[in-house]
């Protein structure tokens, strides 16, 4: 691991791992959709059982990562029955290529689902070239 | 006999006397083996996806939690019939699709189902339900009559 702290991702991995070992949950990468309109990237990921205060969304140039923590869904003396949903939190990184302005970018949390506005700076957005006679 | 390949389509054609078999043994199967995942029949041009369930038992309640990001509350229904709870809805794709170019979709979208038989008897008509951040909990009081009783017995 990067342990001379120059490799920041490594670094960013590391510290995950950390915090994986400390809460004996599983770190579960939310699964998201990606999409791109005319004057921005848009991202949704999947977060049931987190809550908008435990999102921690950081920005930076060229790198974006989201991270949440989600409460227990049963009391300690509860008898499970059925047992699908893992105890977990939430990790997820993405590397922004140019062109985003990171400085403006938005984001909400309505029915489990984070949605992270990227707008584009003025330069990269498409423009039409109107084409003369 | 020959060993012909199946055809599920060929099934289909004893519509309707076995079409409801096969869509229970679908169910069946979906709810085996593709938790939390998606399946697209390409025939049909339907979705359908598994959410993922946890149930407890407590002393005067069963305690059901179901992950359900981006549904609609209005989606999704809830029925108890005899004994059995089913909880099925449809996650709807965004409407507005025009100039949206997608780079990734990793999100399942499309009708689910899952039912459960519960062990012992509810109170149907104080079934609660409620929707927030993306799970849906269900709280089924048990009957008088299912509760866990301490009884005395005093020793002569």
């Amino acid at each position: 691991m990067g342990t001379n702290g120059n490799n920041a991702l490594e670094r960013r991995r590391s510290d995950a791992l950390v915090k994986h070992r400390e809460s004996a949950e599983t770190i579960v990468s939310p699964v998201g959709d990606i999409y791109e309109t005319s004057d921005a990237f848009v991202v949704k990921l999947d977060m049931p059982g987190a809550t908008k205060d435990s999102i921690s969304l950081k920005v930076e140039p060229g790198y974006i990562s989201v991270r949440a923590s989600v409460g227990l869904y049963h009391a300690e003396q509860a008898n499970i029955l059925v047992n699908e949903i893992v105890r977990k939190s939430y990790f997820r990184e993405f590397n922004l290529g140019q062109g985003i302005n990171h400085n403006d970018v938005q984001a909400s949390f309505e029915d489990g689902v984070l949605t992270i506005n990227l707008p584009k700076t003025e330069g990269s957005k498409a423009k039409e070239i109107q084409i003369k006679s | 006999m020959a060993i012909v390949r199946w055809n599920p389509a060929r099934e289909l054609e004893r519509w309707p006397s076995d079409f409801f078999g096969i869509q229970r043994e679908i169910n069946r199967l979906f709810d085996d083996f593709f938790h939390g995942g998606t399946q697209a029949d390409g025939d049909f041009g339907v979705s359908y996806w598994t959410p993922a369930v946890d149930i407890a038992e407590h002393n005067d309640e069963y305690l059901v939690k179901v992950e359900l990001p981006g549904v609609e509350k209005e989606d999704v229904r809830i029925t108890l019939e005899s004994n059995i709870l089913t909880i099925r809805g449809e996650k709807k794709k965004e409407t507005e699709e025009k100039g949206k170019s997608f780079h990734r979709t990793e999100r399942s979208y499309g009708s689910f189902q899952r039912s459960f038989a519960l062990p012992t008897t509810v109170k149907s008509d104080e079934i609660d339900a409620l929707y927030k951040d993306g799970v849906l909990t269900i709280h089924l009081p048990k009957a008088e009559e299912a509760k866990p009783k301490q009884i005395e017995v005093k020793v002569k």
